[in-house]
């Protein structure tokens, strides 16, 4: 799961896959901007079948962040 | 099926606004963020071949963007301008706590903020020509009063409801300036699809991510006529199509078309397509069918809404439908790119796709009952104005098939035209015209030799300035009025020498001599006023082939880049014409 979650964020945030760790974020990626972390999240709900919170919308910084949530939400990245 | 904003956002790093040759410049403000509309519609454009920059004003500074003169707005300089305002923005707190004020400070209140728009409105248009699109208010489902909500005198929806109607009242007016309808954006859609309290509140987010790219589709509906993109006419299949089952096989009584479902859904769609051609789309069939059959259909079925004289052009024959489509093109004079392609067989629909890709082929939904939706859903016959002729023109197409008609009886051509009593009447341009002449440059293809776009602001412009002659001319002959079919504009900046800037005429009336009669009355003017020359240019495209030869047959001579006549030399308007000066 998580090449599939990297994919997505590469894509939006139109970089290279192999540029998206879990340590990526509005510090690495200069893309990251408010509104395309908006857009990701909404894109991750539908692909992932998830509905976020606003708290654990708010907690997101980095990529490792929207793992741990999916992983909340039953998603499995242990593959 | 519309995308998801995120593969806009993908798509929209790809597309170069360089890479067309028409090109727009769009600039969005509001009072709230519109991120993702401007990729949406970037991509959307680069589909129609347009390179389309976009300028976002930024989060709520609209006021400044528009009051100063020296604002990045203004040096962008934009051909449509959106303002997308939105009703918690504008009311603030009284969203929450309307009752707090009395019915007459609420009245005040309104007033006010109507006040204001009508102030930013008379700055946009001070300092910039582009066309200004504001969104109305969505009028709130909620209210503190509840179900007394509606015993209330101005009560919160009333307050915003008299906003929307103020606001209409002053816009219908104005040229340049546009209502869109937000509220019936939130109506179709469901302002809880629309509005995500989550995304508002994280992202002051006020439409909806799943909802932008929907929204751009509305918006487009303005940028399409801007540029001329609108769609002129749209071709029909018949069996399956305009009525249930197949005639030829089924016969006369047994195809679906009635009060009944079925046939309703057929009544109903036929309506719809009727109310369009009432406004100025015109109608065509393309479809495999015995002539005997169908016609019969058409003339004598009693539920049948769309008759013969609906129709500008009939293909009723087993030719493929690319041919035939070709042929009403043709014989419509109208370019295939104008054209919308409905039937319900999706062989045919891929074959047109593949051989005609510049027609808009619809993917028709297999459920009859989807049609009239489909139709509806298209944004692709708005037009920036609807004038008398539009009103007019699919009878007179109907005419222009009995003109055909009367010339395959003639025995010659120059009978032809002796007996249909063509009359040119030339008028200036006055604020009856004016809309008529912006709208014939903006959407004249064919026969237009410099195919330069005005708007309505510019010809107003032009009217007034004494370097410049711009006219039209009414055209009339025995089977009825062609009205207002050809723009000229003429540049007399040097005493000596004019300059044709524009000239065009609507391809319902090329080939009857009226060109010349009106190159003619140009010719003369100069004379009047002592020109020693007229300088014409062409400047070719991909549709101007028909005027390309115009000038040199006419008696123009090429000098360098430009098609000189002089006008020591005798000129002379073909004699089966009467021109009217008026």
């Amino acid at each position: 799961m998580s090449n599939k979650l990297y994919s997505i964020i590469a894509k939006i945030m139109d970089v290279s896959e192999s540029d998206v760790t879990d340590e990526s974020g509005p510090e690495t990626i200069a893309n990251w901007t408010s509104f395309n972390s908006y857009v990701l999240l909404y894109q991750l709900e539908s692909e992932f079948n998830v509905k976020f919170t606003i708290d654990e919308a708010v907690d997101v910084k980095i990529v490792a962040d929207i793992k741990r949530h999916l992983k909340n939400h039953g998603v499995n990245f242990n593959e | 099926m519309e995308r998801k904003l995120s593969e806009y956002i993908i798509e929209s790093k790809k597309v170069n606004s360089s890479d067309f040759g028409s090109k727009i410049k769009i600039a969005l403000l509001g009072s709230f963020t519109l991120d993702g509309l401007n990729e949406t519609i970037k991509v959307k454009c680069s589909e129609l071949k347009v390179g389309c920059d976009t300028f976002y004003g930024g989060y709520n500074r609209y006021n400044e963007e528009i009051l100063n003169s020296k604002s990045k707005l203004y040096s962008f300089s934009p051909d449509v301008c959106f303002l997308i305002l939105d009703t918690r923005n504008i009311l603030g707190d009284l969203f929450y706590y309307p009752y707090n004020l009395s019915v007459d400070k609420r009245r005040e209140f309104i007033q006010n903020k109507i006040n204001e728009l009508i102030n930013l409105i008379k700055s946009f248009k001070e300092k910039s020509n582009s066309k200004l699109v504001i969104s109305n208010f969505i009028i709130p489902t909620y209210s503190p009063y509840g179900i007394f909500e509606t015993k209330t005198d101005y009560g919160l929806q009333e307050m915003v409801f008299d906003l929307n109607h103020k606001l209409n009242n002053i816009c219908r007016d104005e040229n340049s300036i546009y209502v869109y309808d937000i509220n019936g954006f939130i109506s179709k859609h469901g302002d809880e699809n629309v509005f995500d309290f989550q995304q508002y509140f994280f992202g002051d987010v006020k439409i909806s991510l799943s909802h932008i790219p929907i929204l751009a589709n509305d918006l487009l509906g303005y940028i399409k006529p801007t540029l001329g993109l609108n769609k002129k006419c749209i071709v029909l299949d018949l069996d399956n199509t305009l009525w249930g089952g197949i005639v030829g096989e089924d016969g006369f009584n047994k195809i679906k078309l009635g009060p009944q479902p079925p046939g309703n859904t057929y009544v109903e769609f036929q309506k719809y397509l009727l109310s369009l051609h009432e406004r100025g789309i015109i109608l065509a069939v393309n479809s495999k069918n015995n002539l005997d059959d169908a016609i019969e259909v058409i003339k004598n079925h009693p539920n049948m809404i769309l008759r013969e004289n609906h129709f500008g052009c009939l293909k009723i024959n087993w030719n493929d439908k690319v041919t035939n489509l070709k042929e009403i093109a043709q014989e419509l004079n109208i370019g295939l790119d104008s054209i919308v392609f409905i039937d319900d067989d999706p062989v045919n629909r891929d074959f047109v796709r593949e051989t005609l890709p510049e027609v808009l082929t619809i993917e028709l939904p297999k459920d009859p009952s989807l049609y009239v939706s489909t139709l509806t859903e298209l944004n692709d016959f708005h037009v920036i104005k609807i004038t008398e002729e539009d009103k007019q023109r699919g009878k007179m197409y109907t005419q222009q098939r009995m003109r055909v008609e009367s010339e395959k009886n003639s025995t010659s051509f120059e009978e032809y035209l002796k007996q249909l009593n063509i009359k040119i009447h030339i008028k200036k341009a006055d604020e009856f015209t004016i809309p008529r002449i912006s709208q014939l440059t903006l959407k004249t293809n064919q026969f237009n030799l410099t195919t330069k776009r005005y708007q309505e602001e510019d010809i107003k412009n032009f009217s007034q300035d004494k370097k410049k002659i711009v006219g039209c001319a009414r055209i009339e002959d025995k089977f009825g009025d062609n009205g207002i079919t050809s723009v000229f504009i003429v540049k007399k900046d040097n005493e000596e020498e004019w300059i044709i800037d524009t000239f065009l005429l609507s391809c319902r009336v090329i080939g009857r001599g009226v060109e010349e009669g009106i190159l003619d009355y140009i010719i003369n003017e100069a004379r009047k006023n002592n020109v020693k020359r007229i300088i014409g240019n062409f400047i070719p495209t991909k549709k101007n082939k028909p005027s390309e030869s115009f000038l040199p047959n006419f008696g123009f001579e090429k000098e360098n880049e430009h098609w000189i006549y002089d006008l020591e030399k005798y000129s002379k308007k073909p004699s089966h014409l009467l021109l009217l000066n008026e």
